[in-house]
This record gives structure tokens, sequence and C-alpha cells, in this order.
């Protein structure tokens, strides 16, 4: 096996790939738009946006890796943040950590719950309990925009807002390589009923899948109240919308997971759409333009880093 | 006799209307291979799944050492001293080997719920390293490993901690050579170390070399148990099926002229990887074996005849001029397939015996452009019981059909579609003597039809049995061609093949 060969099958590859593409559009729009991309500053900012989509992209792994779907992520940080802000006026900084975590839990073990008792489809399943979440932030601010005091702001900027996120992907690394959650959550995507054989209680490992995302999802909500600073309730699964960030991360994490590192990879590929976006923002693309280029160039990083085998079932 | 090691009793199981297992008592003993065999379908695996957590027993109780054990999933089973080999893979993609290996089983390396995933590699390589397979690496995920090296790394899963009882369930017919080796050296370790191996296999001869007693089932009961040193493959047959298999297993006939009409022409296949300037003629009424070791490419020849192989190179020809580069250009010229890989490549295994079969030939059996369900039903009990297929009927869905009984919808499904070649992959992989005998029957009856089939097979006795023309293939080449002969002995394709 040649040296090249050698390196291609390393953990070191996926990190030095994702580097690479993360540098290559920076060059890019650097030089298409020297002035109004790229900085140290903007960097920074791109960088902001990028860590809280990635901690929800966290959550969201758990649940992709297995085979479901969470529709209901962006219902979830709807109500974990307009909770968050109502909390934080009672408790202060604890009502702003503590509600949405715990609401984030609750969104995910009902998830869970109703997905393993009711035998239906993950997709059916959240996206009918979008609706409910949904309603129930419109309950929690009786239809009124939701504002989070400016004292309880220190998440939405550095350096609060990166430990915050730290803290969740070390979280997220450690359970995925230290626990057993971990290894039966790789075990049951990988073969449902092997997994069980093996007695993997594979119901309870879903729910406590959903019951992360959940979690994770929480934690997104409160780096973006922080620095969104405002959280409208929403309705007619107008939330829907939310839950595409994260999991273009998720998309990432799962392209690059045979190279162990799937928690860097999620950060890293929410920066690099973070770059995407904001190099179409500098050049003045329009928003049309803009999405159908990051659509086909997520496409195309996914697909050239898994290359799939021909003839491989793909579902 | 030695001691009882464990101890069956009235062991029973349904599933539905089948009845499984029906109140089978048996004794094994320490120190002692037992061999468990019978047709497709009489209740081994499902005798040795109940004992191994696989299965849950309906009544009935398994003693081992003089302990009632009741295992509720393979892990727990292990826990209690039983442990299992299956004839399918039974590892984990996306996990390393060392998680493979200590699945369900993580709680030995961890600590206030945190896994210690060094000392758990460390453990794994040792024991790999122990078994002499310390060209795998634990740390590796399992991916990376063939076929066969994942299976050792099962037998490494299911043996390191010494289980009192190991069955070893139609593990064989995975392996080649190497791995057959190391299972067989396992087997006997395990018996010279005074514990017990449940050993299931069709393969007679192989059964008779490595066991000391043989229990037989037929229909899920327990027929008779004899000691391998007292009987013949032909009294085992006897046993199996409850009468003298009169019929000859193979074609008695030689020097038979086969027909100058070719049907079908490959032209210097190549697959990249597995094959590599092969060529091929059929003729009208002709049975071609190929054979050779397992990764010599034969398998993917089939493929490549029946346009299903990627990045092919090279011509596929019928007789009338028709290139075959795609599935369906292929079924439409009268070509079927039946592959080595059945369930996953031949079966659509969640659907019913019925639309399996009736699958390629709904435009036959429309009319007026309708699909009818009457005539859906009726075409698939014409086929499925020409096939002498073991059913509930044909609304059963393929999952709860053994091995053989699976094979038999697929051959089913094809004479269905009247098909005049035929390509069977490992035709008879894992099906007992009897449906042997009906498949080596039907094949022998569509040859004298006019019918040409391509037999690949791992079977030497098969091919020298079946084949008016046996060509043997090496490192994806051709390395020889033999034709149909009485003298012909398996050592002159064995030189070919290594």
């Amino acid at each position: 096996m040649s040296k090249l060969q050698k390196f291609r099958q390393s953990h070191w590859y996926g990190l030095v790939l994702l580097a690479l593409i993360a540098f290559l559009f920076w060059a890019i729009f650097k030089a298409l738009a020297p002035q109004t991309f790229g900085d140290f500053d903007k960097l920074q900012t791109y960088l902001k946006t990028a860590l809280y989509y990635a901690v929800g992209g966290c959550g969201l792994y758990f649940i992709c890796v297995m085979g479901p779907f969470d529709m209901s992520v962006g219902a979830n940080i709807v109500l974990s943040s307009v909770l968050a802000v109502n909390m934080s006026e009672r408790f202060g900084y604890a009502g702003l950590l503590i509600a949405p975590m715990i609401s984030g839990v609750l969104v995910g073990l009902l998830n869970g719950l109703v997905y393993i008792k009711l035998r239906i489809s993950s997709l059916i399943v959240t996206a009918g309990l979008s609706l409910v979440y949904e309603a129930l932030s419109i309950f929690a601010t009786n239809g009124k925009e939701a504002i989070l005091a400016p004292e309880y702001r220190a998440f939405g900027d550095y350096p609060g807002n990166l430990v915050l996120a730290l803290l969740a992907f070390l979280l997220c690394a450690f359970i995925l390589k230290y626990t057993k959650i971990g290894t039966y959550t790789y075990a049951i995507g990988s073969n449902e009923v092997v997994a069980k054989n093996m007695g993997v209680n594979v119901d309870k490992y879903k729910v406590v899948a959903f019951v992360l995302c959940g979690f994770f999802v929480g934690v997104e909500a409160i780096l973006t109240i922080s620095y969104g600073t405002s959280m409208t309730s929403a309705s007619n699964l107008a939330s829907m919308a939310r839950n595409f960030p994260p999991l273009m991360g998720t998309f990432f994490g799962l392209a690059f997971k045979k190279y162990g590192h799937p928690v860097i990879a999620i950060v890293v590929g929410e920066f690099i759409i973070q770059l995407l976006f904001q190099g179409f923002v500098a050049l003045g693309a329009p928003t049309t333009v803009q999405n159908i280029v990051t659509g086909i160039v997520l496409l195309a990083i996914v697909t050239l880093t898994i290359k799939p085998v021909k003839g491989a079932v793909v579902k | 006799m030695s001691e009882v090691l464990l101890h069956a009793e009235e062991i029973d199981k349904n599933f539905g209307v089948t009845h499984a297992i029906d109140r089978v008592t048996l004794d094994f003993f320490k120190g002692e291979v037992h061999a468990l065999i019978g047709e497709n379908g009489s209740g081994k695996s499902t005798f040795t799944s109940c004992l191994t957590g696989i299965y849950h027993k309906d009544s009935g109780t398994f003693t081992l050492l003089g302990k009632e054990i009741n295992a509720h999933d393979q892990v727990d089973g292990n826990y209690q001293g039983v442990a299992i080999i299956v004839q399918e893979i039974g590892t984990l993609s996306g996990l390393t080997v060392a998680e493979n290996i200590f699945l369900g089983k993580e709680d030995e390396f961890t600590k206030f719920h945190v896994k210690n995933t060094k000392a758990m590699n460390k453990k794994a390589q040792e024991l790999l390293d122990s078994y002499g397979f310390n060209y795998i690496k634990a740390t590796d995920i399992i991916d990376k490993y063939n076929f066969e090296d994942r299976k050792l790394i099962e037998i490494v899963k299911a043996t390191h901690f010494k289980p009192q009882v190991l069955v070893v369930d139609e593990t064989t017919t995975a392996l080649g050579e190497k791995g057959r080796k190391e299972l067989f050296k396992v087997m006997k370790d395990t018996k010279e170390d005074g514990r017990c191996v449940i050993f299931i296999s069709h393969d007679l001869d192989e059964v008779l070399e490595q066991s000391d007693n043989i229990s037989v089932l037929r229909d899920g009961v327990l027929v008779d148990t004899v000691k391998s040193s007292e009987v013949t493959t032909d009294d085992l047959k006897k046993l199996m099926v409850g009468r003298e298999i009169t019929r000859s297993y193979y074609r008695s006939d030689y020097g038979e002229q086969v027909s100058d009409e070719v049907v079908l022409r490959g032209e210097n296949l190549t697959v990249p990887g597995e094959i590599e300037d092969f060529s091929i003629e059929l003729h009208k009424g002709e049975i071609i074996g190929i054979g050779g070791l397992s990764e010599c490419g034969m398998h993917e020849v089939g493929k490549a005849l029946f346009g299903a192989s990627y990045d092919r190179k090279g011509s596929v020809t019928l007789a009338d001029g028709t290139k075959i580069n795609d599935i369906k250009t292929a079924i439409d010229h009268s070509i079927a397939y039946a592959s080595k890989d059945r369930d996953n490549e031949s079966l659509v295994i969640n659907d019913t015996i019925q639309d399996n079969i009736c699958l390629p030939s709904l435009e036959d059996i429309k009319r007026n452009h309708v699909l009818h369900a009457r005539d859906e039903k009726a075409f698939a009990e014409k086929y499925a019981m020409q096939m002498s297929t073991k059913m509930q009927g044909v609304h059963q869905f393929m999952s709860a059909l053994s091995g053989g009984n699976k094979q038999k919808v697929v051959l089913a499904r094809w004479v269905g579609k009247n098909s005049d070649i035929i390509i069977l992959d490992s035709p008879t992989r894992g099906i007992d003597v009897k449906v042997k005998a009906d498949i080596y029957h039907m094949m022998d009856e569509m040859r004298k039809s006019g019918k040409s089939i391509i037999m690949i097979s791992e079977e030497i006795s098969e091919l020298l049995g079946m084949a008016d023309r046996i060509l043997i293939m090496k490192d994806g080449k051709l390395s020889g061609e033999f034709a149909r002969s009485e003298g012909l002995k398996d050592t002159d394709l064995i030189a070919k093949m290594v």
C-alpha cells in the first residue's frame, strides 16, 4: 500500500480534507470580493453562526446515524427559545440555561416515545408533533414576540457562545466515543436485528437518541436566542425552515464518520456552509442563486466524500 | 459415556401455525461434537436459536451443568454459557473490531458509565493475537475486512470466553479453506477442553468427519441420535428424508453429444478487480459448470453474463446478435439468474411467495393490460407446487421460509418465466439432500428440453456430476477446461484451482 493510500485511510485524511475545502471556499470568495468578505472579524461572525447550528447538528447526528429523522428541530428551537426568555425573566441565567435544556429533553422524550410506541415513520411523528410544539410556543408567549433582556445575552457573543458550544461539542464527542450510547447508536444504525440479538435494547436507545437530540437542540436554542435576542412563536409548520441549517452539519458528520471525527466534521461543515452563504452575500448574489449554489455544493461535497459503491442500495 | 453437559427437555416452538420444534428432548455430553442434521425447515436452527437466545422457546427447559438456563438474547446466552456462530454475517458495520467483539458486553470495560476504550481495544487485540489473527487490528473499523475475516472475528467473539456450549450453525458454507481450518481448530479445542460443540451442516461428509454423535430432526421432531462412527452418509440421508434416496444425486449419462448451436457468447469479459479477459460459449441444451476457489471471480461471471456487473468490458451476445448489457434486456431475452446471495440479491425477502414468483412474469400474467389477483395466485401456486415448496400458501412471507424453500421459490420464478438460459450461482448452497436431488433433477430435465444452464459452484462433486463442460477459474481468469467424463477426478479440477 502506497503512502498516499495509507494516508487516505487514516483519521487525518478527513480533517485535512475538511480544512482544505474550507480554505478553498475562503480563498475563492476572498479573491472575488476582497473588501467585503473573509477578514478576521467577519470570519469570527461566520463562526458564531456556525457554532449554534453545529450544536443542533450534533443532536441530529444521534438520530440520523440510527436511521430515523427529526422534523421537529425547528419547533423545538422556537419553543425552547421562548421558554428560555420567560424563565430568564424569573430566574436569570439559571432560567436561560436550564429551561431550554429541560424543554429540549422533554420534546425529545415525547418524540422518541411516540415514535417507538406508535411504530410509524419518525418523519410523520416529528412533523405531527411539531404542530403541537408550535402551538405550545404560542401559548407561552400569548402570540407576542419574546425578547431576551440585554443583561442575559452573554451567550450571544464571544467568549460565552464559544464556551457553551465547546462544552456541547465535547459532550457529544464524549458520548459517541466513551459511552455505550455511542456504540449502540452506530450498532443500531448498522443492523438493528443483529444489535437486538446482542442484547441491545433498541427501543430504549432510540428514545435516548431522541432525548439527546432534544437536549442539544435546547442548547442551540440558548445560543440562538442569545445571538438573535428575540423569537416569535410559530404556527402552521413555519418553524420547518429551522430544521435545515443544523441538518447540513449533520450531513457532513455522516459523510466524514468513517474518518472518526464526526463532531469536528459537523462544526467545520457548518462553517463551510456559512462561508458559502456569506460569500454570496458579499458578492451581492440574489438569495435564490445563493440557495441553488449552496445546495449543489453541499451535495457535491457529501457525494465526493462518501463515494457510494456502485450498485449499493441507498434509501 | 461421559457426563451430560446440556440437557434439553421437551423443547417446543411454534411460528404461527408452523410447529417448528415438537417437544424435542436431547442430551449433549462433555467433550463432544454433536451434529444436528435434517432437511431445510426441519428445526435445527430454531432449536439452537432457542438455546442461544435468538428465539424464545414456547415451552421446555434447557439445563446446563445441572442449572436451568433461559437466554433472552445472544449476549445473555453468552453469560449463561452458550454461544453461536451463525451462517449470515453477524458483525456490525461502522463499529470497530473491538466494539464488535465486545458488543453488549461494554459493561466489562465501563466505570461510572464511561467506557474505557483503550482497555477494550487492548483486550480485543490480545484475543485476536492469541487466535493467530494478528493481522486484524482491534481499532480498525470492521468494514475494512472481507467477509471471511469478519467471520473469523465472529469466531473470536463467540468463543473467547470459552462457552460451555458452542453452536456452529451452517457456518462452514460461508468460509473458505483458511476459515474452515480455523473453525475446526476452535471446535477441536472446545471438545478437548471438555466442553461441547453443536454442529449444524448440510455437508454430510463434513458431519461424519467432525462429529462424535449425530441427531437427526425431521419436521421439528427428533428422529434418532446415532454415533458418527457407526453410520454412513446414505444412512444419514435415509434418516433425514424418512426413506431411501434411490434416485442418484447426479446425472448418470456420459458421452452425450451437445448441440453445436451457440445460444450465448461472452467474449473478453473483464470486470475490474474481479474477472479478466474471460470468454465463454454456451450451447443449446448444455450445462456448463464454472468452479474455482471462492474469490476466483466465478461469481462475478454470472453477473457479467446477466448484465448485472458494473464497469464490465467485453461483450455478451445471444444467438440472434442481441447484446446483453443490462438486466432488463437479459430478462426480456429469456435469461434467468439466481444469485449466490439469495436473501439480498435474489429475493424480495419482506414480500410474499406469490409476489416473488410473479415478479418477472407480470407482463405474461396480465389479461387486457390488467393484473388479476386470481391469475397471479394461480400462477404462483402452479410453480411453487411444481418445485414442492414447503409453505402454508403463496401468501406466506419469504422471511418465514427455510433456506432450501427460499431457493425453490427462486427457481420457481424462473421456471415460471420459462427462461431458455439459466445462470445458477451456488444453486444448492445451504440446502439439504432432498432438495438438492430435486434441483439436480430439475436441471437435468431442463437440459433435456433444450434449455441451457450455467452452474457456478464451489462444490466439486456437483460440477463433476452435473456439467457437460467444466471451466475452472483462478485469479479472475480461465485456468482449465474439462469435458464431461467418467474418468474425470476432483484432483484434476483442484490442480487448476490452486
